[in-house]
């Protein structure tokens, strides 16, 4: 794809094999990947690298993880990360099910009005339904 | 309430009727000073009234000095004091009547049969015993007082203007007013306690049904407790198992894609179709676990705050939506009939996407080729009916009543060779169940099935 070259991927996710997983499908497609274990790594990533778009793991190992990354990240002093797309992974069923912040259970219908994210995916997400939403991400803006 | 509950009861009501008996004295106070008056001036008797009114200030007195004791007495828990109390009540009553009737006439005085008040209060108040012992104080002393002054050991105060005989003096006229009021008063004891006895056992009979009924309603609340805990403790677990399976899961789904995809370089036919038959295998467990975890949340006790209003025409026409591909794969044709008008319940949007899910899913993969599946939905006074109808194989009606337990597939879907968790439908009950509403199936083998799910519509605004 024409439009994949140049783009970087920020991968967040902790499990190594499914984070390996998303590179091989995303530099197939001609994609950069830099990957993130954790919150924390992912943040710094994203601040020295400024990817295009994030793919993030929204349940990594304490179940808040994810969350706080996107809260730091969207609160970042540097505004450019504030508007980095991000496709949201989750091992929960459905989009709808997600705990959308970390301190109550409510699952609630329209998680992107909650979330300042591009799209949620459910594990697993076929490589088609993810190279879809990266290219969603990645397309222009119509204002 | 703890054991010995009844004693406390009958304590508290022996209290509270002590506190009556107070209050009436002070109404016999009144009563006496009105009737000396009303004799005196109008009737024009002749009447001692210092030593009357005398006695009725000592009655007055002693009135006070009980309220007063009668206020401390909701600390006293031992019943023979309180019992005390009441008893020593009723003896004083009965020597400030003696003493009235003394100067006022002695036993020519026709007010000699209220001694029968202080029986009847005291049938009221005290034991059997207790009371046939009053009446005998009551009948002692009256003698008592008639021989005083019949043998002139005290002065008689003649009721002038009233009696003019003097039949104090006359011991047949004596001893027939003291038989008249002794039998008097031991029938009225008779009488009076064996109604109040009665009442008594009634009342015993009614505390300890209520103790029964109490101590069932604890041990219900304590099994319903348990219970509740139980499915709690059991739909985490699910929870976690469904979790922690399904994560790995989906990562080892994503690795074999990716080989099958060809990304990570070229795989020989033999190896791509064991690859792929692989996956199916994947499929079906991942499809296990999602359903396991699904069943298990829409288990959880969902608080009524949760609840939002859901217009499920709305609903139902996403759906279908999402299905057409799938239907037009299958080569059934899915249609929906729904009021253009939103038709609300409160419930959970997600829930009922599931639940909608499933039954369209069901009907589609069930469908023969050219097949129909409708979904429709009605409004039928405060209740909303979901149908989804297909003309599938159909569902042998010995086995109506079990499609909709867990893991349980009809055995006409088995032999279909259509893969299947069992779960879909026990995921469909629990949904309905937790939105208080009820689902059926009708249907002959071979002749289609229609699925009704009945939900009670949202309250009007």
């Amino acid at each position: 794809m024409a439009e994949a070259v140049g783009k970087t991927v920020l991968v967040v996710e902790d499990d190594p094999d499914a984070s390996d997983t998303a590179k091989i499908v995303l530099e197939s497609e001609g994609y950069s990947v830099i990957q993130a274990a954790s919150a924390g790594e992912g943040l710094n990533k994203a601040r020295s690298e400024r990817p295009d778009v994030i793919l993030l793991d929204i349940m990594m190992p304490s179940g808040t993880e994810g969350f706080h990354f996107v809260w730091n990240l969207r609160n970042d002093p540097d505004e450019r990360l504030h508007s980095i797309p991000i496709i949201v992974l989750t091992a929960i069923h459905d989009t709808t099910w997600v705990k959308l912040y970390p301190d109550t259970a409510d699952p609630v219908y329209q998680p992107q009005e909650y979330l300042p994210v591009q799209a949620f995916l459910d594990k697993p997400a076929s490589s088609e339904q993810l190279l879809k939403e990266i290219e969603q991400a990645l397309a222009p803006k119509s204002t | 309430m703890e054991l010995g509950s009844r004693v406390n009861v009958e304590l508290e009501e022996l209290r509270e009727r002590i506190w009556w008996l107070i209050h009436l004295r002070w109404a016999a106070v009144a009563g006496v000073l009105v009737t000396v008056w009303v004799a005196r001036h109008i009737f024009g008797v002749q009447l001692a009234a210092a030593p009357l009114y005398g006695v009725t200030a000592i009655l007055a007195a002693y009135n006070l000095a009980l309220w007063a004791i009668g206020r401390r007495l909701s600390r006293v828990t031992s019943a023979p004091a309180v019992t005390s109390f009441a008893n020593s009540q009723i003896a004083l009553d009965l020597i400030a009547l003696t003493l009235l009737l003394h100067f006022a006439g002695g036993i020519e005085n026709p007010f000699v049969c209220y001694y029968v008040f202080h029986i009847v209060i005291a049938s009221i108040l005290l034991s059997r015993t207790a009371t046939y012992l009053q009446a005998s104080l009551a009948i002692a002393l009256l003698a008592l007082m008639a021989v005083l002054e019949a043998t002139g050991v005290v002065q008689h105060h003649q009721l002038r203007g009233f009696v003019n005989d003097s039949l104090y003096r006359s011991p047949t006229y004596v001893l027939g007013v003291l038989f008249a009021i002794a039998t008097m008063l031991y029938i009225s004891a008779f009488m009076a306690t064996s109604i109040t006895y009665r009442l008594r056992k009634r009342e015993a009979e009614i505390v300890h049904l209520s103790d029964a009924l109490q101590a069932r309603a604890d041990d219900l609340a304590q099994a319903y407790e348990a219970l509740r805990q139980l499915e709690g403790a059991r739909s985490d677990y699910l929870n976690r198992v469904a979790h922690h399976l399904r994560s790995p899961l989906a990562t080892v789904e994503r690795m074999l894609a990716v080989i099958a995809e060809g990304r990570t370089g070229h795989i020989p036919e033999k190896s791509m179709e064991m690859l792929n038959r692989a996956r199916v295998r994947l499929q079906e467990v991942l499809d296990l676990a999602r359903d396991l975890l699904v069943l298990s949340r829409t288990r959880e006790v969902r608080r009524l705050a949760d609840r939002k209003l859901v217009d499920l025409a709305a609903l139902a026409r996403q759906v279908a939506g999402d299905f057409a591909q799938q239907a037009q794969s299958a080569g059934a044709s899915l249609f929906v009939s729904a009021p253009d008008s939103a038709v609300e319940v409160l419930g959970d949007p997600a829930s009922l996407i599931e639940l909608l899910e499933n039954l369209v899913s069901n009907a589609i993969k069930y469908s023969p080729n050219g097949g129909t599946v409708s979904v429709s939905l009605v409004t039928s006074d405060d209740r909303v009916v979901l149908s989804v109808a297909d003309q599938g194989m159909g569902i042998p009606p010995a086995e109506k009543d079990r499609i909709f337990d867990e893991f349980y597939r009809a055995t006409n879907a088995r032999e279909s060779g259509k893969e299947g968790t069992g779960l879909g439908l026990s995921i469909v009950k629990a949904i309905v169940e937790a939105h208080h509403g009820s689902v059926s199936v009708e249907g002959e083998p071979g002749k289609g099935s229609v699925f009704r799910v009945s939900l009670p519509g949202a309250p009007p605004k």
